[in-house]
């Protein structure tokens, strides 16, 4: 059996707030959620990475018209940049623009129970 | 030579309507059957599109139940799913098909409900439409459309300063030409002032920098090469490109350069040996004021950076040397989604024939149509050209 991450194994991580990826032992590349074989060149020698719980914000929106299910208005959702990869997450708390630092801070989680990461500013 | 030709066009009001699936794709289907001059009987195949009226409607398996309704029950229909970009990945299907000699006469269409007449209000539909975000990786953020492509476009200021004044200009040009269109959502002109005075959907996007929930159908007869000469009015389809970009957002390389959408210009661009300073006109997916603007650097009809500044300068208006979405685009001509991709190439076909009326785009000879699934990860690019 392949070692590869899951959706279970990296929504784990993230509870416990750890941040999981996938390097790419062919081409380098790096990603911050899992797959069964490298979006860019296809191998399947992904190695499950620790990525930083830190990172600058590469994009964000604030949210004012939610989906059904969400009840708050006015909610933050970043694309935020660890380095080698980006995850996108919610802000937890503050108010962050393109650049900021931000660190991990915790998880959101929606009525199906699939989580997200959470961010706040640091 | 051309892959195939476009010898019929129809489409309905989009707005909203009050009338099952079937009845209003009849309304599409029938008047282009009629333009081309074709019988049901003559249709070989159908080709169709539909995005969600399984999550909206509770209404699945419509290709044969929409066949039924039109005469051509018995013929092999196909039903394609691509978030936004589904009628026009039908229609590449279509093009295919006529290109490779397996049919010689085929009915493309796309038919979808997205307003409150489907019994979902406006927090159930944004979470139907999100459904084509990643269920497990962007999903459970609380992210809708509006801020996949906020997300997108505020990159994009931050890259090239792009501005909310520049998105507003998207919009009320886009107002201004579908108040020419008999068949637009919205038939009423917008100003800077009033765009940028909206509520925000999610920042940078205000009310006005979005296209509506619509109802609507389109269709098209599409026919191969070798037969297009018998049939009176037909415009040649060129090129089709078809390319796709890693989902989820963050596992994009540089998401608002929107890849598949290059990938798939190039494609078409080839197919139809031209380039994008021969279109004479495009039709772009402007779900937002700024994927109009992403739209028009992929597409190379812009420089990049320059998206922006040339909706500022009227450069993209009717009578601009880079005409953008003459029918109103998605912002104003509306945006049901399974119906989106084979509208643009309705009109595409008026515009080309010249008969597009009072948003003619004077001598237009060769077009481009633009249209993005989901987070853009999903893009058909369409050459057409005037049948000489």
């Amino acid at each position: 059996m392949s070692d590869r991450l899951t959706h279970g194994e990296w929504s784990d991580a993230v509870e416990s707030g750890d941040l999981l990826g996938q390097t790419c032992s062919d081409c380098g590349k790096t990603q911050g959620t899992p797959k069964a074989a490298c979006p860019h060149c296809g191998s399947r020698a992904l190695e499950t990475v620790e990525l930083p719980t830190d990172g600058v914000v590469y994009t964000e929106t604030t949210i004012n018209v939610p989906p059904v299910g969400i009840e708050e208005r006015g909610y933050q959702v970043a694309v935020v940049d660890l380095g080698e990869a980006r995850v996108m997450g919610r802000l937890s708390d503050g108010e962050v623009e393109i650049g900021d630092p931000v660190e991990l801070s915790g998880f959101t989680e929606d009525d199906n129970g699939y989580v997200a990461p959470a961010f706040e500013p640091r | 030579m051309a892959r195939a030709a476009v010898v019929g066009a129809g489409m309905t009001k989009f707005g909203v309507h009050d009338k099952p699936l079937q009845e209003l794709f009849g309304e599409a289907a029938l008047p282009a059957l009629d333009d081309a001059g074709v019988e049901p009987s003559e249709i070989d195949a159908f080709y169709f599109g539909n995005a969600m009226s399984g999550q909206a409607e509770n209404d699945t398996h419509l290709g044969p139940k929409l066949a039924s309704h039109v005469g051509m029950a018995g013929v092999p229909v196909q039903r394609f799913e691509d978030a936004c970009a589904t009628s026009s990945n039908a229609f590449k299907n279509a093009v295919e098909a006529v290109d490779a000699g397996v049919h010689d006469v085929v009915l493309v269409g796309g038919v979808e409900r997205c307003t409150p007449e489907t019994g979902k209000d406006t927090a159930a539909m944004t979470r139907i439409f999100a459904s084509a975000s990643h269920r497990q990786y962007e999903q459970p953020t609380g992210l809708t459309f509006p801020g996949v492509f906020a997300l997108f476009t505020k990159r994009h200021m931050h890259e090239y300063g792009t501005t909310e004044e520049q998105l507003a200009e998207v919009a009320v040009k886009n107002h201004g030409n579908g108040a020419l269109n008999p068949n637009a959502h919205f038939g009423k002109e917008t100003t800077v002032e009033e765009a940028l005075d909206g509520p925000i959907v999610a920042d940078p996007f205000r009310l006005m920098d979005c296209c509506p929930f619509s109802d609507g159908a389109s269709a098209v007869v599409v026919v191969s090469d070798e037969l297009a000469d018998s049939y009176d009015a037909p415009v040649d389809v060129s090129g089709v490109g078809h390319a796709t970009d890693v989902v989820p957002i963050g596992d994009k390389e540089t998401p608002h350069v929107t890849q598949a959408a290059r990938d798939a210009a190039a494609q078409a661009y080839e197919q139809a040996d031209t380039s994008a300073a021969e279109m004479d006109f495009a039709e772009v997916h402007d779900c937002f004021t700024g994927a109009e603007i992403l739209a028009s650097e992929a597409l190379g009809l812009v420089e990049d950076g320059e998206g922006g500044p040339a909706a500022e300068a009227g450069r993209t208006a009717r009578d601009g040397d880079v005409p953008i979405n003459p029918s109103g685009g998605l912002k104003a001509k509306g945006h049901p989604i399974g119906a989106t991709g084979t509208a643009q190439l309705v009109e595409l076909t008026e515009q080309l024939r010249g008969t597009a009326g009072e948003r003619q785009i004077d001598g237009a000879d060769s077009a481009v149509a633009h249209n993005l699934g989901g987070d853009a990860a999903t893009t058909v690019v369409t050459v057409m050209e005037a049948r000489r």
